[in-house]
């Protein structure tokens, strides 16, 4: 029973091909168009954009790991970005107190949705669309009837530091760091450590991922699979509520259109990663990978002036080819089971998700 | 015999992982007869039907339909063919009428728009030759059980099967619904047809069949033989066969003198059970026999909570106890469940065996800091998959990729590592070879010795003999009676097949 070493685990994954494209074509676009390389005007806004939307991938993450689907992921964090920017602009919190309003609303409306689920066996697919239904209307409601000109826009101590500040901003005995690296990048490596953590570590992120891979088996295995459902819920609306939030300190100010390109953007990282859609096996680092090869894309086709249709058009076809991927790699576990199938087609998956 | 077989399988083999399934079994259906195809559970009836209609491919043997020999590459090339299923469980569309689920198959068009009024027409046809009253419009959902089945078979004659195979048809349906089959079979018999038809109940094959066939442990130990020349305890005995004879079944004494670890006191339940009392002393194996859906699976789970207990008191240690979910079960009472249904819900086949193991020890693992400790986790899980000796490559292995025994045990590992006080263990050795139906039955015995109340669930009367203290006999959500084991195959079987139809009788 001798463990391959980690190195050679890592290269077996869908992870490992992800970082060669990665590399590749970041290679690619600097020798096409060196000014790729540009620190503050196209590398930083570049890893920004990385650290919201690897939260929101890490949003969607954790439905997927119980098998279910969050369609709402846009509108729960406009909806939680929309509480924070209320304390901030009505109440004057301070931002930590502020982020926190947010996280805990998002995490509110997560719950809720994961309790109706749990309660009533529908499809989180439906609940959740209805639900995303339901903030798209009230979330722009209450905007007019809170602020002038629909958008919160009072920002607290630090607001900027953390959305556009970056290394340069950090000095140590006259030392700075370079300005090409946000500081927003912080707290996201943090929250995907944590993530990481819960999913190997803990009792309570394993019994997700049994709870994702049969709940039936994990409901009979002793696993209190409906309060399971609901704290995946409860965590994804947490982490969608802090993206929304972070969008909107990168951008200025909280307006209802936080979180209108979440919801694709939201599947495409995590797929990508080797994330399964039918639930059981979760990968942080790919999320991270997923989320970075398509921002990646969309950055250097920006510079060739590619417009946004294109864009969306590409989106599309990267969705669809990690869709299939998906499910070539689930009938091939599946075929795994029975071994008259070429038995070394399938490698054994690795325990650790990170 | 001088007639063509209808159908004829001749040394039929089939393996799956760590089992062989078939193992050169033949069979001849003949024009105009009932064939009974009889044998235990995972004797390797459902696996015979299963190669017989085109969904598993055989390894060896071939098919030979009226004279033919036949490869069916699916189920569509079998109905092709002319050999109609229904299958145990049942088969049709819910959103469908009755006549839309006769004539599905092929449905009948007129200038490329299925013709509806041909659709009730031909589906009535089908009806009427079968002797059924039902109504070709009426929505399927509204139909019971049995009046689904007669539907299907009538699906089966629109596509002018020749040959229907009949998989358990009785067994989940009352004894006047039975009877309304039988009037059907007689006819598919009469009109020249050949039908297999796979039974526990003898008595009704007694009744209705003309020829048998039995098969055990993948063989045809009796190959399409006349029934009346055969008497029912030599049947009862081909069935079983004394090859676990040379199994040395340990002198136990079990316990008298103890309070009972796990009672039941004229307990209702939400599944239907009606005044059920039992008990299980610590070290006593209860037996609970009882046909496939007589309840058993359903009172297991009354007890760990998956479904609720109306009237009557459920006792662990001597006092009353409320279990609501499996995990109160063990938390509580430490009482484990090993599910009958493994691969749906005794293992996780796309999780790492670790995983498997693990998942009822991690609360107690993870105490302290929050996080379960990966070292400590292995040294677990290590410990059962020695102990049990589970064949595995690594313990990040998946746990779908081993074979059906050794997913059995990774089931009950799981309950082990969370040193449980009772057990209820539901079908332990459907489908699993003979080597390891043996270990299981040392790792039973020795489970028991050791202290545990064990609730063993079984429909495997042989298995019941050698395992259980007592055994308990349920017959349609009841208790019909329990008798104390004497470890003699003849006796006990007459006593407890005497229970099961006392009720029915009674009818």
């Amino acid at each position: 029973m001798n463990e391959p070493g980690l190195l050679r685990r890592f290269v077996a994954t869908p992870r490992f091909v992800l970082v060669v494209i990665i590399v590749l074509l970041v290679a690619v676009l600097v020798a096409v168009k060196p000014s790729f390389l540009n620190g503050t005007f196209v590398i930083a806004p570049l890893l920004t954009s990385i650290a919201v939307f690897t939260v929101v991938g890490l949003a969607q993450m954790m439905v997927l790991s119980i098998g279910h689907m969050n369609i709402a992921v846009g509108q729960m964090a406009a909806f939680g970005a929309m509480v924070s920017g209320i304390t901030f602009d009505l109440a004057g919190w301070p931002l930590v107190a502020g982020i926190a309003a947010g996280l805990v609303a998002g995490a509110a409306i997560g719950a809720l949705t994961g309790w109706i689920i749990a309660r009533t066996g529908v499809n989180s697919f439906i609940v959740t669309l209805a639900m995303s239904f339901a903030l798209l209307g009230l979330v722009p409601t209450i905007y007019s009837s809170l602020s002038a000109g629909s958008a919160f826009t009072t920002k607290p101590a630090g607001f900027d530091l953390l959305g556009r500040g970056s290394f340069a901003d950090v000095c140590l005995v006259g030392w700075c760091g370079p300005a090409a690296i946000p500081l927003i990048v912080v707290p996201v490596a943090l929250v995907m450590v944590l993530v990481a953590v819960l999913f190997t570590k803990t009792r309570v992120g394993r019994e997700l991922l049994l709870t994702g891979a049969s709940v039936k088996a994990a409901e009979l295995s002793g696993i209190p699979t409906g309060r399971r459902i609901v704290l995946a819920h409860a965590l994804s609306g947490a982490l969608a509520a802090l993206a929304g939030i972070l969008l909107a300190t990168s951008i200025g100010s909280f307006t209802p259109s936080i979180g209108d390109e979440f919801m694709l953007q939201s599947f495409v990282g995590p797929i990508l990663g080797g994330t399964l859609l039918a639930g059981g096996y979760v990968s942080v680092v790919g999320t991270f990978l997923g989320i970075t090869l398509t921002l990646v894309i969309r950055k250097g086709l920006e510079l060739f002036g590619v417009g946004i249709e294109t864009l969306n058009v590409l989106l599309g076809v990267i969705l669809l080819v990690a869709l299939s991927a998906d499910r070539v790699r689930e009938v091939r576990l599946r075929r795994g089971r029975t071994p008259d199938a070429s038995g070394a087609a399938t490698p054994e998956r690795e325990e650790v998700a990170a | 015999m001088t007639t063509t077989p209808l159908l004829e399988a001749i040394g039929l083999s089939k393996s799956f992982p760590g089992v062989k399934a078939l193992d050169g079994v033949n069979l001849r259906l003949a024009p105009g007869s009932v064939h009974a195809l009889l044998g235990e559970n995972g004797a390797g009836k459902s696996t015979l039907i299963k190669a017989l209609t085109g969904v598993h491919r055989p390894d060896a043997g071939s098919i030979v339909v009226a004279g033919r020999e036949q490869r069916f590459a699916d189920p569509a090339a079998a109905r092709a063919a002319g050999i109609g299923v229904v299958h145990q469980e049942r088969n049709v569309i819910r959103s469908f009428t009755v006549g839309e689920n006769i004539v599905m198959e092929r449905m009948p068009r007129s200038a490329g728009r299925i013709d509806w009024s041909k659709v009730r027409g031909e589906a009535a046809a089908c009806l009427a030759l079968l002797d059924v009253d039902l109504d070709p419009a009426t929505p399927i959902t509204e139909l019971s059980s049995a009046q689904m089945q007669l539907v299907e078979i009538a699906r089966a004659l629109y596509t002018e099967t020749r040959v229907l195979l009949l998989d358990e048809p009785t067994a989940s349906i009352s004894g006047a619904e039975s009877d309304r089959l039988f009037r059907v079979v007689d006819r598919l018999r009469d009109d020249g047809r050949a039908v297999l038809f796979v039974s526990h109940k003898l008595e009704e094959v007694y009744a209705h069949c003309d020829t048998v066939t039995v098969l055990r442990d993948g063989e045809s130990v009796l190959e399409s033989q006349p029934l009346a020349e055969h008497a029912h305890d030599e049947i009862v005995d081909t069935m079983v066969g004394r090859s676990l004879g040379s199994l040395t079944v340990p002198t136990r004494s079990a316990p008298r003198d103890v309070a009972p670890a796990l009672e039941l006191d004229g307990v209702t339940t939400t599944a239907g059970h009606h005044d059920v009392s039992l008990a299980v002393r610590p070290g006593e194996i209860l037996g609970l026999y009882g046909l496939v859906g007589a309840g058993r699976t359903e009172l297991a789970h009354a007890i760990v909570g998956l479904e609720r207990i109306t009237a009557g008191e459920l006792r662990i240690d001597g006092s009353p106890a409320r279990i609501r979910s499996v995990r109160q079960a063990l938390q509580r009472h430490r009482l484990g469940y090993v599910t009958e249904n493994r691969k749906e819900e005794g293992v996780f086949l796309e999780q790492s065996i670790t995983r498997n193991i693990a998942v009822t020890v991690w609360s107690s693992l993870a105490r302290g800091t929050g996080l379960v400790s990966g070292r400590r986790e292995r040294e677990v899980v290590s410990r059962y998959v020695d102990d049990l000796d589970i064949r595995i490559s690594s313990l990040n292995q998946l746990a779908g990729r081993l074979s059906g025994g050794n997913q059995q045990k990774v089931s009950l590992a799981k309950w082990l590592a969370a040193s449980p006080r009772i057990l209820i263990i539901d079908e332990p050795t459907v489908g699993i070879d003979l080597r390891t139906k043996r270990a299981f039955y040392e790792l039973i015995w020795r489970l028991a010795d050791e202290g545990l109340a064990i609730l063993l669930i079984s429909s495997d009367l042989a298995e019941m003999i050698t395992l259980a203290d007592r055994v308990a006999v349920m017959d349609r959500f009841a208790i019909t009676g329990e008798v104390e084991n004497d470890h003699d195959y003849d006796s006990m079987s007459r006593e407890v097949i005497r229970l099961i139809h006392a009720d029915a009788d009674a009818l």
